[in-house]
């Protein structure tokens, strides 16, 4: 699972590396993001997530390697790349003495070409029409962090940029903050999010990447990765000859024995197969059911460390 | 490189939406107001004849203008040091530098917009404020009972008055970008705003020491920017030698260098300042919580 199925690659790092004397941040990073979807930037604190995404918005200089931007390298041809790219990056950026709608004033002037219409329809897309005129440092930290999405859409950018962008906002919030980003997706865009919110990123991504140390330990689809977890658990009338019976299957991963049932590593649909195997051998189910897989559980097995 | 009146205009809304720059104004204008009325008109209604004639010179137009430039150039560099660090320096701990360059402006670009919006704002501020002093003397003349007129001896016509509005700006150039400098590179308004205003007086006090020692080490002084201001500044006082300004400095016209000589020192160090400001920026890594104080 090392390389994400797509037609094309929008956003791609190449070796991407960044030391701080002898401390490695990034190492040899080879992210691949495919146009039109929703890719999880996933990592343990410190592992490198927001050193990454400061070098593929050019605010850090890597110590190696480079990033591709719709296929242009950003070394050479960095503003070009950033104008089809918009941004939320970790800990906020307002002027907090002008309005909302002064703010976006701001940023529409150097992304030009954004009229006062499009402001006022991205603040009313983030939920902000109706504050529009009020000082940023009246703001709640949601109102904050929603401002900070309709400075990002602004310029209807073909790539979001996204650290840890449901900071602050509450479980409502975060909810519709998530299905802003299908709609996106959905309408041809592409989102690159980093968050530590691993429930959401399941509901929310189609693709994962997972860095450790400054390494990229796994990437693929969120789908994949769900699926290298499945498992069945049933109550067999005989768990040692049960147990026997499915390790000789070559299509079954494991079988462990859990709390008087049996946990079997095997894909789902293949269910029915194993419960006529069992039979075949006189070892009758009492209850079969799929075991929950979440990325949280994928999550913690290849990292080794709490969600957090 | 893209600058354009947008940009501009977005950066003009940003500094003029702040207290500060309305605070430092209303400064300015006391500050004018000081040397009209108080070293000016009241001195002059007193009896003490050795200074009545400088507290006229202070108050009673054409005089007056260079007085008032004098002045000008020295606590504005001031003000306006004050006025560039606070507004660079808060980009930073507001994060908004961050989101600047990551929307495609380069770092260039939003240098020299940052730089050009500050020269606006600034140059507003001063000539407000030098407009104010025209107002000040003039009621003051007003009320001293005093002719108004341009008429004087040695007294400059409107383009030579113009001329010594831009030396003054010129004057106050090195001090608002030794400001700039120190703002971008060390991203702290009390870095900026300390650092300038240590520049300004330790100078001052550097170059009269230089100066008092004499021989090779008067030489050096000479390559100060505080020297070479007072020459271009000495250059509005032509017909005015017997100002109050320039007996303070110490120094007769012939003990100045020429004007142009000084004018070209001053502009290396305005390039060098320059340079040192826009290598830094673009060289930097923008992390997150980078801020400033």
């Amino acid at each position: 699972m090392t390389s994400v199925q797509s037609t094309e690659v929008v956003l791609r790092t190449v070796g991407l590396a960044k030391n701080y004397g002898r401390f490695s941040a990034v190492k040899d990073l080879a992210l691949e993001v495919p146009r039109g979807r929703v890719y999880g930037f996933l990592g343990p604190n410190g592992a490198g997530k927001s050193t990454t995404i400061a070098m593929v918005l050019g605010l850090i200089a890597p110590t190696e390697g480079h990033v591709e931007v719709f296929g242009l390298d950003t070394r050479e041809h960095l503003a070009e790349a950033l104008y089809r790219t918009g941004a939320i990056l970790e800990g906020q950026a307002y002027y907090p003495l002008l309005s909302a709608y002064d703010n976006l004033r701001v940023w529409a002037a150097i992304n030009g070409n954004v009229t006062m219409q499009r402001i006022d329809e991205v603040l009313e897309l983030v939920g902000l029409g109706g504050r529009k005129n009020d000082k940023v440092n009246t703001f709640s930290q949601g109102m904050k962090q929603r401002l900070g999405l309709a400075g990002a859409l602004l310029h209807d950018p073909e790539l979001l940029v996204l650290d840890e962008p449901t900071n602050g906002l509450d479980p409502a919030g975060i909810r519709e903050f998530r299905e802003l980003i299908r709609q996106l997706a959905a309408a041809g865009k592409t989102v690159f999010v980093s968050s530590h919110l691993l429930g959401e990123v399941q509901l929310m991504c189609d693709d994962v990447g997972i860095v450790k140390n400054g390494l990229l330990i796994t990437q693929g689809s969120v789908a994949d990765m769900l699926r290298q977890g499945e498992a069945l658990e049933m109550r067999v009338t005989d768990a040692t000859r049960a147990i026997e019976v499915l390790q000789a299957i070559d299509w079954v991963r494991g079988v462990t024995p859990s709390e008087g049932h049996l946990v079997v590593e095997a894909p789902l649909e293949r269910a029915a197969e194993l419960s006529k195997a069992l039979a075949d051998n006189q070892v009758y189910l009492s209850e079969l059911r799929p075991r929950d897989s979440s990325l949280e559980d994928f999550f913690l097995e290849v990292t080794g460390e709490d969600a957090d | 490189m893209r600058i354009n009146a947008g940009l501009l205009s977005a950066e003009l809304l940003k500094v003029r939406k702040r207290w500060l720059v309305y605070i430092l104004l209303a400064v300015l204008i006391g500050g004018a107001a000081v040397q009209i009325w108080l070293l000016g008109y009241v001195s002059w209604r007193t009896d003490d004849v050795e200074y009545r004639a400088d507290a006229l010179r202070s108050f009673v137009l054409p005089y007056a203008l260079p007085a008032l430039l004098e002045t000008g150039q020295s606590w504005g560099s001031v003000i306006v040091g004050i006025l560039i660090s606070s507004a660079v320096a808060t980009e930073y701990s507001w994060g908004t530098v961050r989101q600047a360059v990551l929307r495609g402006q380069t770092r260039a670009e939003y240098l020299t917009v940052k730089l050009l919006g500050l020269t606006l704002i600034s140059t507003a501020m001063l000539l407000l404020t030098l407009a104010a002093g025209i107002l000040f003397s003039l009621m003051a003349t007003s009320i001293a009972g005093l002719p108004i007129t341009f008429d004087a001896p040695g007294g400059p016509n409107a383009f030579e008055a113009i001329i010594m509005v831009l030396r003054t700006g010129y004057c106050i150039l090195p001090y608002a970008l030794m400001a700039f400098c120190l703002t971008v590179v060390g991203r702290s308004t009390a870095l900026g705003v300390a650092g300038t205003l240590m520049f300004v007086f330790g100078e001052a006090i550097i170059m009269g020491i230089l100066l008092g020692i004499g021989g090779v080490w008067a030489d050096i002084a000479a390559f100060l920017p505080a020297h070479n201001v007072n020459a271009i500044m000495a250059a509005n006082r032509i017909g005015y030698f017997n100002s109050p300004a320039m007996r303070d400095i110490g120094l007769s016209a012939s003990e100045l260098p020429d004007p142009w000589v000084a004018a070209l020192l001053i502009g290396v160090y305005c390039v060098g300042l320059l340079a040192l400001a826009y290598a830094v920026f673009q060289k930097r890594d923008m992390t997150a919580g980078a801020g400033a104080s």
